[in-house]
């Protein structure tokens, strides 16, 4: 695949009948990759602009630079591999989650020990347990993926087109059928509906998505 | 004592309940399909839009509201791990203060609010849900196809929960045996017994228990 180091501009959708964008990529690019991961996000109802994940021990924060003809540009950076200090966890992690850091009782945290005594002891946040089939897909130099996902055990499908020019991506997305009006809906947004932190948009009917 | 004949759709006695849920139900739902009765075609696929209240303090009342109508039940008692409900009260949008106050959020287990109004109407009632930390309007969208296996009433389902997508296998009767003879045929064995509340805590991150797979 085509991994540069620029942030990219994203569109993407959630739903459960994506099949027609679905074949449409299949029918234009072969599948490079397949890949399945467990990742852990953390969640505050209040934190839009902050993308926050462990995968596998290591927890990142990709940050929403920038918004641009209805996509996102999102600009990642590595916090760190568990056991992570409590300094770190206080000064990086809490002020991206927008709330109020505890007080800490270690010096340093293990994956569980900071799931279990720091974040689901706290009323402001939740996880989300995301496991992910990640289907990669180079169209015209444009990473498309389709992945199937279960959040805390609940199916949801997801397709992402992202680029560093926001113009291939809105040419891609018009390619492959996409409403010019369809929402783009980023992964912290599309967990914290199925997780009752925001509410579904008043037209939502899953048959429709 | 003689058995009570269910007819789906109609009224009996508190009935008795295997429910659970996951992704994957092919072959229950294919052997409740070849094993089922003929049933009446209204049940034979059914759709619905529900708000389920779900509330972190209780476990024991679940709420839900369909077509502006708000449905309580009450966990009764549990006999060889099915579950049995009976209904504890219904209303109807505007419901009172009075009722909001002595029967609604009692069943909650929150604290009972200030009422400043005498009847409150669905979307006030939302709004109320939606300012309590403790409480969480959940939308459930089922598409439910019913059956009738060894005299239970038996459904598959697919439930979109917050537009999340699960599948849940169900069978229903006043009679245990009948009930537990159905989870065998169905191959469903030592599967969980999830009811709708503790999927949706269980998913809406609540609580940290997987679903049946």
């Amino acid at each position: 695949m085509n991994e540069s180091q620029n942030p990219r501009f994203e569109f993407r959708i959630f739903g459960n009948h994506l099949e027609q964008i679905e074949q449409k990529i299949r029918q234009m690019a072969g599948e490079e990759m397949v890949r399945s991961m467990m990742s852990v996000y953390l969640l505050a109802s209040g934190n839009p602009d902050n993308n926050i994940k462990i995968r596998e021990g290591v927890m990142d924060i990709k940050v929403l630079e920038d918004e641009q003809h209805g996509l996102e540009q999102w600009n990642p950076f590595l916090v760190g591999s568990f056991p992570l200090e409590a300094e770190v966890i206080k000064t990086v992690i809490f002020p991206a989650l927008g709330v109020q850091h505890p007080a800490f009782d270690r010096s340093t945290y293990s994956l569980e020990q900071f799931i279990n005594e720091v974040i689901c002891v706290d009323p402001d946040l939740t996880v989300a347990y995301v496991n992910k089939k990640r289907h990669g897909f180079l169209i015209d130099n444009v990473i498309t993926e389709i992945a199937e996902i279960k959040v805390n055990g609940a199916s949801l499908k997801t397709i992402c087109i992202e680029s560093e020019d926001p113009g291939k991506v809105i040419k891609l997305k018009k390619v492959l059928g996409i409403d010019p009006s369809a929402e783009n809906v980023n992964y912290p947004l599309a967990l914290k509906r199925v997780m009752g932190l925001v509410s579904l948009p008043d037209e939502w009917k899953s048959e429709n998505f | 004592m003689a058995k009570e004949k269910l007819t789906i759709g109609e009224i009996s006695k508190p009935r008795f309940e295997f429910r659970t849920f996951g992704r994957d139900f092919d072959e229950a739902a294919y052997l409740m399909s070849r094993l089922s009765v003929p049933v009446p075609q209204k049940v034979w696929e059914r759709t619905s839009e529900e708000f389920y209240i779900v509330s972190k303090t209780n476990d024991i009342n679940n709420t839900k509201i369909r077509d502006g109508k708000m449905d309580i039940k009450t966990f009764v008692q549990e006999i060889d791990g099915l579950e049995q409900w009976n209904p504890l009260m219904k209303a109807e949008f505007p419901i009172s203060a009075e009722v909001l106050k002595n029967e609604v959020y009692p069943a909650f287990m929150v604290d009972v609010p200030d009422f400043d109004k005498e009847t409150y109407t669905y979307d006030e009632f939302m709004e109320m849900i939606k300012n309590n930390p403790d409480l969480q309007a959940v939308k459930v969208e089922k598409q439910r196809f019913g059956y009738m296996v060894n005299d239970t009433i038996c459904e598959v389902a697919n439930v979109w929960i917050n537009g999340a997508a699960v599948v849940t296998v169900n069978s229903e009767s006043t009679e245990i045996d009948d009930i537990k003879k159905t989870i065998s045929d169905l191959k469903l064995d030592g599967v969980e017994n999830i009811n709708y509340l503790q999927a949706i805590k269980r998913i809406i991150g609540w609580n940290d228990k997987p679903l049946a797979n």
